[in-house]
């Protein structure tokens, strides 16, 4: 077979990826690699899952189907059907079924020790297994969703305590640096601002922890900056312009203006935005910078230009520049004030949270990052770079597993700090001199979404032509661009949109268009007979967007065919409206995919949160009310709890004995009468609940505003719903296929825009260089070090947001409908519907508009909805076998019913009677018989105790149960009836009374028999150690012992005595039925 | 001597048999004497099926029985072992803490490559807790960690990292070794190791079906095996399946095909946890009674929790024999306020713990009756809470007590519950732990009589045993801190377990390696995923799966033999006929993550491999696709009589919606937010405002031009409200928001002197008026009138405190919204209809008219965050016609409000927001049944219960 070397796939949409992925598995598979040495990487966990399942069907059918065999051989090789038929002769060594059997049952007794899952779950199994290397205390606990919010929160809370005496020297430092971090923009109310802060900066702040990357001016303008260098010369350069001016030439209205600047000059502080006169002066300064620089400039002020000679050219250069300095000097300062409160709250934040061992995924790779991740192969380990400490980890030995093999998935969406930690062990797969080991990446950079989180698609090429350049050839570049999933139609439009190289130069900044048609190949449909229909229409604003989406919804009718549909958009909140739209407008079954707040979406799980709110804030009216407005108000009153009072004592008591889940349960099981019987919808929602709280309940908490708040987070993502329309992000649906798809959302702004937030400038190995707060964008675009910084800033966005439509457009199978607005002739942005404009004109359609008419209507309407499932099964009973009957079991011991003050209870003093009762009892149930004339034995009291105390038993215990031996009224305990008598001492015994089964130990059981050794009498003493003597409360078990005795003895019950011996008396009482 | 092996073929169920087996030459006419055998069975479950199935057996014949003694393997290696001088798990925790903290990490490098983040007591504990339960592992086969190294073979990469781990290991005994105590681990493997005599009183030893001893256990069974007779039963169907201790032998069973079992019938994928559970549920129900015909396994414990929870919901009665962590007990939750309110003085922990229910009835206690209301207290510390954010108990307090001020007298019971937790906090804080926590609690229960066997007074004698138990390690390890003492409890407590007599009648959920003595012949086994049947450890820190086999510690291997054959053994006897085998495999998670079919499922002839494969990997649809949303039932809001007083600012809610105005102003629904940490906008409001006010009320500041003065002026009276309200003691948002008051008052002071300079008197300030509108009255009250000193002008000033400044005009019209409104809630100007919000300063206008006539100005004083926009600004445009319009929509307004007209709500577009989004889903006026007209559904407000079913 083929030599299996190291390939990078660029895979168009549905081209295939997992096909090739899995192929590639089994190709090494057959080449002869463990699985447990083949690492296959994904993003999410539910790819992964996929993955496998394919792979095992795959060698299952092959296994099974000579025919399959051969089909799946000629795949893993490479070769097509044609080249095979030429042979005469099969292929020497070509694997067959018992092959694939063999691999087949590989596969699945290597299945816990497979390779195969997230990345993120593949660096947590390192950390999780190397915790000391790599400084952690020892095992930590992966954060995620709801608990890192919560972790977050307290962290803030923690912050925020009031110290004795005001805030502390931190606290204070905190507060400087928070108002240097918003100048001149107080906020009243801090928390919200603070948590949207650090929401905004945390992540920068771990990538470039070092103070000097932020708001550093060296850093960001090495060769120095001349507006800086202004700084001070502000109210000068103001005076020598006013003076400088040539006032008596100017008309009314540049007068006005430039007198107008004078006028808000000094109103202005930096960091705020300019007064708009003072705008306008510099803009227009900007505008003729260059001659201003020259001596000699023409300054356009209110369409006249005013003429100005030197001195006042370098005093209105001096000026502008001073401004802009102050505003540059502010906003370093501003950045180093984020980064001292990012600090600030990281350092608390790490204390509690992460060296407690708590991390989320990004820490967990952050982790990773300085490490020398390689497997220990004997060699001697690599140089290691600067920062990097420690020697190799012992993967394979910890792990129980050698990588050999590097399979990685969606490869354009692998951070730059994920690929940082893998790179170690990849670099020796793919430089392994005997070619053993190999590296398989595939993915599509024109699918490259997630920038925001990280994803790094220009890795995909850097380090294609990294490794090719150390040893050329030594990754083979493949290219899948033939569509598995798209139908002729919609391939037309996605080629004429998105390959029009021409159309993309003209609206997008040149990198961007050469950057997206380098990768770019033309793409073509394997499903040609899918045939299809793709189409732009237009419609006039949103709501006619939403109507145009719906009318093909109706004019199509995708679920009486049975046919997928799905309408993507750009925002959740745009999906939200969306599908409420369709819901209301046109009746359609249409889920929002989106996360679906099952605690608070519904009337009935509202008014349950109400009633726990009411119960412990009962001073909340608003829960108060809201309760008497619904059912569980009256079944509230019915329960006699109309009243706070009796409402907070009832459910709060209720939550801390049975928990939330067993409150929530009662209170569900109250409110069924006023359900409707069909609601099943209100009933699941209910149980979600009672699942959340269930949850919640094994914390072991209680806390009413903990629990809300959990509810209130709490969301479950909604099941695929077949026979639903779809409606959902762009981001969401990658990866996914429908049969129609719908774009009626594709306004928006220019394609080049940045996202808002901090400057972050890295250099190619991918460092964080500088932090800036950027200035207002009138000096930034003057700038030219923040201008080029901010070009490609625009040009990532539009790259990315490029991606996003190919992704958006290539998720139709059969048939794809855009829908725009008409553009209006004064629209400037190059966004997307210029972009459609300029590829397919006003109007443009391709393929059968009448395409649903080939799909056959189903009979009945909602097939496609619910076909029972092959092996779907109802568990059944099981018919005429009879069951085991099963005991009741009763325990004596478990008979006492009485009452102790609560105080006793937790007194540790109280404790001591338990081990106390045990030791008198041990120490009594070494007495067969007393000796002469009483209880004592015959070896006599003195040697008794000496031999109890060289043992070290008990004081008080030998003190008691010598007392009970010496105890004149006690005598007949111990005495022996006659010489045919016998005891049990300690005696367990199993016995079934009435149908329960009884398990005890008597104390001591004397037995008089016959001369034939029959039974004829007994009695039962037990002893009780109890201070104050209470037969009434052993009445049950000594009747249970008294029974158990007869039985055991062959006696009726008369025949038996039970007797109570309590050793703080000294005292005997009968007990008689 | 070897020992003797029995067969009982497992065609068959075990239970039955093994009772016959030891009940063999019984003649039935008196007890059944077994009470001289010693049997090991491998659970406690399993022990006490026996004993019952025993029991039940001899009642057949009218006869009881002496048990035989009834132990696991775990118990064997310690029988007739001293039990003095081990060190209990708190002396262990503490002595490897201590040893850790000690250990410089530069001496330990292979254990510690780099430093540890903070050698504190909590990275010492978790730490510990990790190396003891390493020991523990190690134990099982007799190893400890210094005897790893030479166990593990010569070529083994990690030696010099556990000769360090023994080294930190040689300390920690020393440390125990100092306080008397040794290792409980090490005296366990010394005591197994160690010549013992065969125990008193047995005749004979059976391992009866266990088939995964202990290695420690077999090691002490061999030693007995010498001394007496020793007999080992198998339940299979070849001898040579098993070793001479029972064990399936991973060889044998590697490959072993467990058939027998109609696979496509009986092995169920399911989509979900709870699909499985919903399986289960149904089946149950079909069954009379279920009890010992059906029988529950649960393989993957996280089909548990859903499982648990939907028999409770059908009122199926069922039974964890594993037991529940102490941790669900309800004293656990009262014991986690005690401590974290021990921990730190702060309000919050001291409300919390007024919340538990045991408290508050104590506090009711001490107040000896009267008129106590709990939820009195609770209104109270909430209120308390929101107006003055006292950070600690003891600042509540002082707001409490105050007799002075705006709270003096307002929160007497708060005050009362304050004062008795102080009280308890002064219990807990002093005097050593664990007395001073035994103590708190006696004062919370002290004179509740409560049931011996009730769960509380049960919790509370686990709770005292863990506090000796805590408390006696700390005095052999000093230097704990009283909270770090509090942790170490509260950590052995959450993690005991303890298990209740299982209910009549009910349904065990058994864990897999329950179910070989099973013998309900319809057995379930859900769960039955890779990872949790067979369990198999990947990857460990300290004990790699490649070191436990060099050391002869279980490995995966012989894990998937045991489960292996536990799967055949279950499904042995319940073929035809006898019984049935249901397998339940989860395809997916809880959380949705994919999840693997039980390798145990695939031991099979390859023949049937494939086939298998794609019948357990296939894909699966959810079996219930989510249902569309519905209203479980409308909203029906009592109707009451319209109020006959509202305020002006109350007029611009009726005009957002007057549905919502109805259910704020009329049935005053407002949330109180507990976690409120810093100023809503309304305190930072009235801080502003009275400051301001005094400003205008001085007669001095009044006409002062001086902006330094009036600053002073304004802070000094800003600094003793602050102080008032919020004490000396400020959370740090406080101090931030303060800060910004400040400024703002600053700001206001410059603007100040120079609107007086400019001529602008304050005449007027906090001026209250009241006017009629139709049947309703209209209070208001104006911040201030200002008169020209010159001109004699007037105008009418609101201050506005919101961060960016508002202008009049903007804050008072609006855009027409789609709603249908009445048209006299709009103006057109200047030829634009707009929609009026908001009627302040027109009606504010109207109430001075009367007295100083048409021409009175007015507008906003901003107060915005930017302290540039600080200024006053007038509403210049606000004309005769408007000023009319405005009026008339107020008069109409008040007569819709006193007509009841509340109704339709304003939607508000989709979601809606806020609170609100608890009460309205998928739109307002659908989520409500409004009584129309108002007369028929009208109730006076003391009519308390109202609402009703659908
Ligand atoms: S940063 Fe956190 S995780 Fe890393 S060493 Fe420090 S405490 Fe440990």
């Amino acid at each position: 077979m083929k030599q299996i070397g190291h390939v990078m796939i660029l895979a168009s949409a549905g081209s295939g990826k997992t096909y090739a992925l899995t192929n590639r598995y089994i190709a090494l598979l057959a080449g002869g690699a463990a699985p447990e040495r083949i690492v296959a990487l994904t993003f999410t966990r539910k790819a992964a899952g996929e993955f496998f399942d394919e792979i095992l069907k795959k060698l299952a059918d092959a296994a099974a189907d000579p025919g399959a065999a051969e089909k799946l051989a000629r795949q893993i090789s490479g070769r097509d059907e044609a080249e095979d038929k030429q042979r005469a002769v099969p292929h020497s060594g070509t694997p067959g079924p018992a092959d694939f059997m063999r691999l087949l049952r590989a596969v699945v007794d290597a299945m816990p020790r497979l390779g195969l899952g997230t990345l993120d779950s593949f660096f947590a199994r390192v950390v999780r297994n190397f915790p000391l290397e790599l400084g952690l205390g020892g095992e930590f606990a992966l954060l995620e969703g709801a608990a890192a919010q919560v972790a977050r929160r307290r962290t803030l809370a923690r912050l925020f305590t009031a110290t004795a005496g005001g805030p502390g020297a931190a606290q204070r430092e905190f507060i400087e640096a928070f108002k240097r971090a918003t100048f001149g923009a107080e906020e009243k109310q801090l928390t919200g601002k603070l948590d949207a802060f650090l929401d905004a900066h945390a992540e920068t702040f771990l990538d470039a922890p070092r103070a000097e990357c932020w708001g550093e001016a060296r850093r960001i303008w090495p060769d120095g900056n001349a507006w800086l260098a202004a700084v001070g010369r502000r109210e000068a350069a103001a005076q020598a312009l006013h003076a400088a001016l040539p006032w008596e030439t100017l008309g009314d209205k540049p007068r006005a203006r430039l007198e107008n600047f004078f006028v808000a000059l000094p109103e202005w502080s930096p960091g705020a935005p300019l007064p708009p006169p003072v705008e306008y002066l510099v803009g227009n300064a900007f505008k003729v910078w260059d001659e201003l620089r020259a001596g000699r400039a023409d300054l356009t002020l209110e369409r006249k230009k005013v003429s100005l000679a030197p001195p006042a050219c370098a005093a209105l250069i001096t000026l502008v520049s001073a401004i802009a300095g102050a505003e540059l000097a502010r906003r370093l300062e501003m950045t180093r004030g984020i980064y001292d409160v990012v600090q600030g709250y990281e350092a608390v934040y790490h204390d509690a949270v992460r060296r407690c061992g708590r991390l989320t995924f990004a820490d967990v790779t952050r982790l990773l990052q300085p490490v020398a991740l390689a497997c220990d192969t004997g060699e001697e380990p690599k140089a290691k770079g600067a920062g990097e400490e420690g020697g190799r980890l012992l993967i394979d030995w910890r792990l129980d597993a050698q990588f050999d093999h590097w399979l990685l998935d969606e490869f354009q969406d692998t951070s730059f700090a994920q690929w940082s930690v893998l790179r170690n062990l990849i670099d020796e797969a793919v430089q392994d001199a005997e070619g053993r080991r190999t590296f398989f990446y595939v993915g599509d950079v024109k699918q490259a979404i997630f920038a925001w989180r990280e994803g790094d698609a220009r890795l995909f090429r850097e380090i294609f032509n990294h490794y090719n350049a150390a040893a050329p050839e030594a990754i083979a570049e493949e290219h899948l661009t033939s569509s598995w999933r798209s139908g002729p139609a919609v391939i037309a439009m996605v080629n004429r949109v998105l390959g029009d190289e021409a159309a993309l130069r003209r609206l997008l900044p040149l990198a961007v268009a050469a950057r997206w048609s380098h990768e770019w190949r033309a793409h073509t449909s394997a499903r040609v007979q899918l045939g299809g229909y793709a189409e732009l229409r237009h419609a006039d604003d949103e709501e006619g967007r939403f109507a145009a989406t719906l009318n093909i919804l109706r004019e199509t009718e995708p679920r009486a065919r049975g046919l997928t549909a799905a309408v993507l958009v750009q925002k959740n909140d745009t999906a939200a409206r969306l599908a409420d739209y369709l819901r209301r407008e046109g009746g359609l079954a249409a889920v929002a995919e989106s996360d679906l707040h099952v605690a608070t979406d519904n009337p009935l799980t509202c008014a349950l949160l109400a009633l726990l709110r009411a119960a412990a804030h009962p001073g909340d009216t608003f829960a108060q009310a809201h309760l008497r407005m619904t059912p569980l108000g009256t079944a509230l009153a019915a329960a006699g709890l109309g009243s706070p009072d009796s409402l907070t004592r009832r459910v709060l008591s209720e939550l801390h004995t049975v928990g939330v889940a067993a409150t929530l349960e009662h209170w569900l099981r109250a409110l069924e009468p006023a359900l409707a019987a069909n609601d099943e919808f209100s009933r699941t929602r209910g149980q979600q609940l009672v699942e959340l709280a269930r949850e919640f309940d094994e914390g072991g908490r209680r806390d009413v505003a903990e629990f809300l708040a959990m509810a209130e987070a709490h969301t479950v993502r909604d099941a695929d719903a077949a026979g639903t329309v779809r409606v959902m992000t762009v981001h969401k649906a990658k990866g996914l296929g429908f049969d129609l798809v719908i774009l009626p959302d594709l306004e928006g702004q220019s394609l080049a825009q940045r996202r808002n937030g901090l400057a972050v400038h890295k250099n190619a190995e991918r460092e964080v260089e500088w932090i800036l707060d950027l200035p207002a964008k009138i000096f930034r675009e003057h700038d030219p070090v923040l201008a080029a910084h901010v070009a490609g800033e625009e040009g990532d966005a539009a790259y990315e947001e490029l991606c996003k439509l190919y992704v958006a457009m290539t998720r139709a199978k059969r048939a794809m409908y855009v829908v725009t607005e008409p553009r209006k002739a004064s629209a400037q942005s190059n966004n997307f519907p210029k972009l459609l404009l300029e590829t397919l004109g006003e109007e443009w359609s391709t393929g059968d508009a009448r395409w649903f008419d080939a799909v056959a209507r189903a009979k009945e309407p909602g097939v496609g909805t619910q076909e029972p499932r092959a092996g779907d099964r109802v568990l059944e009973p099981l018919q005429g076998v009879p069951g085991v009957a099963r005991l009741v079991a009763r325990r004596p011991s478990g008979e006492k019913r009485s009452t102790v003050d609560g105080a006793a209870l937790f007194a540790l003093a109280a404790g001591g009677s338990a081990e106390f009762g045990l030791a008198v009892h041990a120490l009594l149930a070494e007495v067969e018989w007393g000796g002469a004339g009483g209880g004592v034995p015959e070896i006599g009291a003195g040697k008794l105790e000496a031999a109890w105390r060289a043992r070290g038993e008990d004081t008080a215990a030998r003190e008691v149960a010598l007392g009970c031996l010496r105890a004149p009224a006690l005598t007949g305990v111990w005495a022996r009836p006659d010489t045919r008598a016998e005891v049990w001492r300690e005696r367990g015994f199993e016995v079934v009374l009435d149908g329960q089964w009884v398990t005890g130990i008597f104390d001591r059981v004397v037995i008089e028999r016959a001369a034939d050794g029959r039974a004829l009498g007994a009695t039962v003493f037990d002893f009780k150690t109890d201070a104050v003597p209470d037969p009434a409360r052993h009445a049950g078990q000594m009747r249970l012992y008294q029974q158990a005795a007869a039985r055991l003895l062959g006696l009726p019950g008369s025949a038996v005595r039970a007797e109570l011996v309590f050793t703080a008396t000294r005292a005997r009482m009968e007990l008689a039925w | 001597m070897p020992p003797r092996c029995h067969l009982i073929p497992w065609n068959r169920p075990l239970l039955p048999q093994a009772v016959t087996w030891l009940a063999a030459g019984w003649p039935g006419d008196r007890p059944l004497d077994l009470a001289k055998q010693l049997i090991v069975v491998p659970t406690r479950q399993a022990g006490r099926r026996l004993r019952e199935a025993l029991a039940a057996y001899a009642a057949q014949h009218g006869q009881a029985v002496f048990p035989p003694r009834v132990v696991t393997p775990e118990t064997l290696v310690t029988l007739g072992a001293p039990a003095d001088g081990s060190a209990t798990h708190s002396e262990s925790r503490l002595a490897w803490a201590e040893v850790l903290r000690a250990a410089r990490p530069e001496d330990f490098r292979a254990v510690f490559p780099r430093d540890p983040p903070a050698r504190d007591f909590a990275w010492a504990r978790r730490l510990a807790d990790q190396l003891m339960r390493l020991q523990a592992t190690l134990a099982e086969t007799a190893f400890r960690i210094g005897d790893v190294p030479r166990g593990a073979g010569g070529d083994f990469p990690e030696t010099e990292r556990w000769v360090q781990l023994a080294e930190l290991e040689r300390r920690y005994d020393a440390a125990l070794a100092r306080r008397g105590r040794c290792d409980a681990q090490a005296a366990k493997i010394a005591w197994a190791g160690r010549e013992k005599p065969w125990p008193v009183g047995v005749e004979k030893i059976t391992i009866l079906a266990t088939p995964d001893p202990l290695p420690l256990a077999v090691r002490v069974l061999e030693q007995l095996a010498v001394r007496g007779s020793v007999e080992v039963v198998m339940f299979g169907d070849d001898e040579k399946m098993f070793d001479q201790w029972g064990r399936p032998p991973p060889d044998a069973w590697a490959r072993r095909d467990w058939g027998r079992l109609d696979f496509e019938q009986r092995v169920h994928l399911c989509a979900s946890p709870s699909e499985q559970a919903g399986h289960i549920v149904a089946l149950a129900k079909k069954y009379a009674t279920p009890e010992g015909v059906l029988a529950l396994g649960v393989g993957d414990g996280e089909v548990l929790a859903p499982l648990e929870g939907a028999l409770s919901r059908a009122g199926v009665a069922a039974f964890n024999p594993a037991g529940q962590l102490r941790q669900r007990d309800a004293l656990y939750a009262l014991l986690v306020a005690l401590a974290d309110f021990a921990r730190e003085d702060s309000l919050a922990h001291a409300t919390a713990l007024a919340r538990c229910p045991d408290v508050l009835a104590w506090i009711e206690i001490r107040a000896r009756g009267g008129d106590f209301s709990p939820a009195r207290v609770l209104v109270e510390l909430d209120v308390l809470h929101a107006r003055h954010l006292p950070p600690t108990l003891s600042a509540a307090q002082g707001q409490c007590t105050k007799h002075d001020g705006e709270s003096a007298g307002k929160f007497p019971a708060a005050g009362f519950a304050l004062d008795a937790l102080a009280g308890l906090r002064v219990t807990l804080t002093h005097g050593e732990f664990p007395a001073n926590a035994a103590a708190a609690l006696a004062e919370i229960f002290a004179g509740q009589r409560i049931e011996t066997d009730a769960p509380l007074a049960e919790s509370a004698a686990a709770w005292r045993e863990t506090l000796r138990e805590t408390g006696e390690a700390l005095e052999k390890f000093p230097g704990v801190t009283r909270a770090e003492g509090w942790e170490l409890a509260l950590e052995a407590f959450a993690a005991a377990t303890h298990a209740d007599e299982k209910p009549a009648g009910a349904l065990e959920l058994n864990g897999w390696l329950e179910l070989l003595w099973e013998d309900a012949p319809h057995l379930v086994v859900a769960g039955l995923n890779d990872g949790s049947v067979p369990d198999a450890v990947v990857g460990e820190m300290f004990l790699p799966e490649a070191l436990r086999g060099r050391l002869g510690l279980k490995t995966n291997a012989m894990r998937f033999a045991r489960d292996a054959y536990l799967l055949a053994a279950l499904t042995a006897w319940r073929g035809g006929g006898a019984g049935r085998l249901d397998v339940l495999v989860g395809k997916a998670s809880a959380a949705g993550d994919p999840l693997r079919p039980s390798r145990l499922l695939l031991q099979c002839a390859d023949e049937a491999l494939p086939a298998r494969v794609k019948f357990l990997f296939r894909e699966i649809e959810v079996a219930q696709a989510s249902l569309p949303w519905a209203r479980a039932w409308r909203l029906r809001p009592k109707r009451i009589a319209p109020p006959e007083k509202i305020s002006v600012t109350a007029l611009r809610d009726w005009l957002a919606c007057p549905f919502r105005f109805y259910l704020k102003h009329v049935l005053r629904m407002e949330h109180v937010a507990p976690e409120k940490a810093e100023l809503d906008a309304m305190d930072f409001g009235t801080l502003l405002h009275a400051a301001l006010q005094a400003m205008g009320e001085d007669e001095a500041l009044r006409d002062c031009t001086d902006e330094a003065t009036l600053r002073t002026g304004l802070l000094a009276v800003f600094e003793r409200r602050a102080r008032a309200q919020f004490g000396s003691e400020l959370p740090l948002p406080l101090v931030v928001q303060l800060a910004s008051a400040r400024q703002r008052l600053a700001a206001s002071a410059r603007v100040q002197a120079r609107e007086r300079a400019a001529g602008w008197r304050i005449e007027r300030v906090e001026w209250k008026f009241e006017c009629v509108l139709g049947r309703i009255a209209v209070r208001g009250k104006i911040d201030r009138i200002d008169r020209h000193v010159v001109t004699g002008a007037r105008r009418v000033l609101d201050y506005k405190t919101s961060d960016t400044a508002s202008s009049p005009e903007h804050a008072h019209l609006g855009p027409i919204s789609d709603a249908v409104r009445p048209p006299w809630t709009r103006v057109t100007v200047s030829g634009r209809e707009r929609a009026w919000l908001d009627l302040q300063l027109p009606l504010y206008r109207r109430a001075v008219t009367a007295e100083f006539g048409m021409e009175v100005a007015c507008g906003y004083f901003n107060l915005p965050k930017a302290a540039g926009e600080t200024a006053v600004v007038l509403w210049d445009g606000l004309n005769a016609s408007m000023q009319s319009a405005a009026e008339e929509c107020a008069k109409q307004a008040a007569c819709a409000i006193a007509a009841g007209e509340f109704w339709p709500p304003v939607e508000s577009g989709g979601r809606d927001e806020g609170e609100w989004a608890e009460l309205f889903h998928h739109g307002a006026a659908a989520s409500v049944e409004w009584p129309e007209p108002a007369s028929s559904g009208m109730e006076t407000e003391s009519q308390k219960v109202e609402g009703g079913g659908p």
